[in-house]
């Protein structure tokens, strides 16, 4: 039984359309993305899961059944726009929202402070909010989220503003609780770093679903027909009849072949064509589309077909 | 029930700890102990002692003078007699007032013919003894009419049993006796609602719109209802304000209660307050505080900047002022059909409610129904203003108009 199922969903701001007929399911124990450009309507149709707001029309139904607030308990949320109180300790601040979320006092000041040892944040735990760095910050609400051990976690943006390094330690721990059997839904505009974590992705654009599915079978739908080169010399290979599209960087480039039907197409009279120009090659790599590429052919094959108002 | 408890927990403990919180707390008791003990020191002194001359021709006039002063009961006056005065006697005097062992002298010209007054000319030593002159034209008023009757050959016995002060007792029957003092207490409350209201009611909407900006509400959200932040922010914030209140008419009560004790028992003051109208006063003074700081509520879910709230100040003082006008109406007839309206309308309902119940006897159907009216309307008010804040946030940028503010209260 989906963990969180959504049928049909509108949702409209006066003239502003937020959210369109937009339906997915998220299974138990997976890792969903939520993924889209700013402003195609990730934040609203979560803010509708967890009852911030109320859908104009369709449903919404989280642990199999109807929406109830008594259910948030089971939900974990990072929102996109971080907020903590400035003047509150960082420590009295987790115990709080902890409590809000069910927890008695002692149990919220105990997790709170195996997870900030967890993350490496202890000296600062009797600062106030103020005066902690905007890493320390999201740290804090990242494990405000997770304090009630949530079944499902929702974490929007989870990773904007933090150091690769810090980042890695939330991913970790996040790839750590899907282990655990929590469900967790990333929303983000950053496709590439969602790609290799999602199980599941649901992919937005103004308002609508553009695709939708497990990502080995978004994947699998798309051949490998890109092609990443590193090179030295010559250039005029990039006129080869093969290449459809491509875009080239100092030394590097980006080149997408022609294919046809799903049809992965053949690299190899490309290669020839750069050896027999005395092109020195250092790296040849034929790859599958990533998310993102994925996501713009989409978007502009729906809007060259005129479905879907497309600005992208 | 349990989540309001804990908004209003953390917003309490989060004031009260702040250092501007300490500070005027303490710091304004302070303040009014040092006022009166400042007020104390300068106001005794000067009146204690003061030494004055009368200078006149006319023996008599002159004892009579000094008698009459010197039985003044507010100051204590020495009155020297000088009769008659010589040649240097007013250069003694201006000596003796520039080196301060006077504070001023009277000087009495006898009258060319009988029919005539005496003229008189007071010399103070500064300006400011005014209430010094007062005193000697009030002595020498009653002295000449003293004089004058004594003239026309009334027996001196009759003259002063003439010049008796007239008693006016003020004992009237029943309920009525303690009305004056029923508005006395008005007054207060009227005060402090209006006080109280005007530094606490706007921290409430100043909370909800820190809130706003800090965004905090969008994982409290995630939680609890919008209803529940409001209902808690006011009444954290609420009772901070009354915390500080309390602490204040405490220090005040400590510091003036010596004071009043001995004025009430010296029948100056007379305050007769039973026990159930202090209960009445504070059960009105807390819901009238409530549904005050529930508008500053829905005041601050619509504004977004502080200096757009101050502009929405008046919403706040213009109901508390129109109790004040209705105040005179409900006095004259506190049982006629208008007062009894006025009364039962929430927003007026803590002071002239009060009013009606200190100065007659109210039925006890219209306190309740008062009471309840106040307690749906905090409710209402509050509903209408979580409404609004939710909305409002989620559409947050722009101020909102009131169109659109309606339109709002129908989404969910």
């Amino acid at each position: 039984m989906p963990i969180v199922e959504l049928e049909h969903v509108r949702k409209a701001y006066d003239t502003k359309i937020a959210v369109e007929d937009l339906s997915f399911n998220i299974e138990p124990g997976s890792m969903f993305g939520l993924l889209g450009p700013n402003g195609s309507g990730k934040t609203s149709t979560i803010r509708m899961m967890i009852g911030i707001t109320v859908p104009d029309s369709g449903g919404i139904n989280l642990f199999g059944e109807p929406f109830t607030r008594k259910n948030l308990h089971r939900v974990g949320y990072l929102p996109e726009e971080r907020g903590l109180y400035k003047k509150m300790k960082a420590i009295d601040q987790l115990i709080f929202l902890g409590q809000l979320h069910g927890l008695d006092a002692a149990t919220a000041s105990r997790r709170a402070h195996a997870w900030c040892e967890r993350v490496d944040i202890m000296p600062a735990i009797h600062k106030k909010t103020e005066e902690l760095s905007k890493g320390m910050q999201q740290k804090i609400q990242f494990i405000a989220a997770l304090l009630h051990e949530p079944e499902l976690i929702i974490m929007d943006e989870p990773f904007s503003g933090l150091d690769p390094v810090n980042a890695t330690v939330l991913q970790d721990i996040l790839v750590e609780l899907r282990q655990a059997g929590r469900t967790v839904l990333f929303s983000t505009h950053r496709m590439d770093q969602v790609e290799k974590l999602c199980d599941n992705i649901c992919l937005i654009h103004n308002s609508h679903l553009v695709l939708s599915g497990s990502m080995r079978e978004v994947k699998s739908h798309y051949p490998r027909n890109r092609v990443d080169m590193v090179f030295e010399g010559d250039t005029g290979f990039l006129q080869h009849p093969s290449i459809e599209d491509a875009k080239l960087y100092s030394g590097r480039a980006e080149i997408k072949l022609r294919s046809e039907d799903g049809i992965a197409p053949d690299a190899q009279p490309l290669l020839a064509e750069a050896i027999r120009r005395g092109t020195r090659i250092t790296r040849f790599e034929v790859k599958e589309p990533t998310l993102e590429e994925i996501f713009i052919e989409k978007v502009t094959q729906s809007a060259n077909n005129g479905g879907g108002k497309v600005y992208a | 029930m349990h989540n309001i408890w804990l908004i209003a927990k953390r917003e309490y403990l989060e004031r009260v700890r702040t250092k501007s919180f300490i500070l005027t707390t303490i710091l304004i008791p302070l303040l009014m102990g040092g006022g009166i003990v400042v007020a104390v020191l300068t106001q005794g002194k000067p009146d204690t002692n003061s030494r004055i001359a009368v200078v006149s021709a006319d023996q008599q006039l002159a004892l009579d003078l000094q008698t009459e002063i010197e039985s003044n009961k507010d100051h204590h006056y020495t009155v020297d007699v000088i009769s008659p005065p010589v040649a240097g006697t007013r250069t003694t005097l201006d000596g003796e007032l520039a080196n301060k062992q006077l504070d001023g002298y009277l000087w009495i010209t006898p009258a060319a013919t009988s029919a005539a007054r005496p003229t008189f000319s007071y010399t103070p030593r500064s300006d400011r003894a005014y209430a010094t002159k007062e005193d000697i034209k009030a002595a020498l008023r009653s002295v000449l009419i003293r004089e004058r009757l004594s003239h026309q050959g009334m027996v001196a016995s009759d003259v002063t049993s003439l010049m008796q002060p007239v008693q006016l007792d003020t004992t009237q029957a029943g309920k009525n006796d303690s009305s004056t003092a029923a508005y006395v207490t008005v007054i207060i409350l009227f005060f402090l609602m209006y006080f109280v209201i005007m530094l606490y009611g706007m921290n409430v909407a100043r909370s909800i719109i820190e809130e706003k900006t800090s965004r905090v509400f969008e994982v409290l959200l995630a939680t609890i209802t919008s209803e529940e932040i409001m209902a808690g922010k006011m009444l954290g914030v609420g009772a901070v304000g009354l915390t500080q209140v309390f602490i204040w008419l405490g220090a005040a009560l400590m510091l003036t209660g010596v004071a009043a004790v001995q004025a009430m028992a010296g029948g100056q003051l007379h305050l007769s307050l039973n026990a159930a109208e202090i209960i009445f006063f504070f059960v009105f003074f807390i819901l009238g505080f409530l549904l005050y700081a529930s508008i500053a509520a829905a005041l601050g879910a619509m504004t977004n900047s502080e200096q757009e709230l101050q502009q929405l100040n008046m919403v706040l003082v213009l109901p508390l002022a129109a109790c004040f006008f209705a105040m005179g109406v409900v006095v004259s007839n506190p049982n006629s059909a208008v007062s009894v309206i006025l009364s039962l309308i929430p927003f007026m309902t803590p002071l002239i409610m009060y009013l009606r119940i200190s100065i007659v006897a109210v039925p006890v159907w219209q306190i309740g129904l008062s009471i309840a009216l106040m307690l749906a309307s905090i409710y209402a008010v509050l509903w209408v203003a979580s409404r609004i804040y939710r909305v409002g946030i989620l559409m947050y940028g722009k101020k909102p108009s009131l169109p659109e503010i309606l339109r709002w209260l129908k989404y969910s």
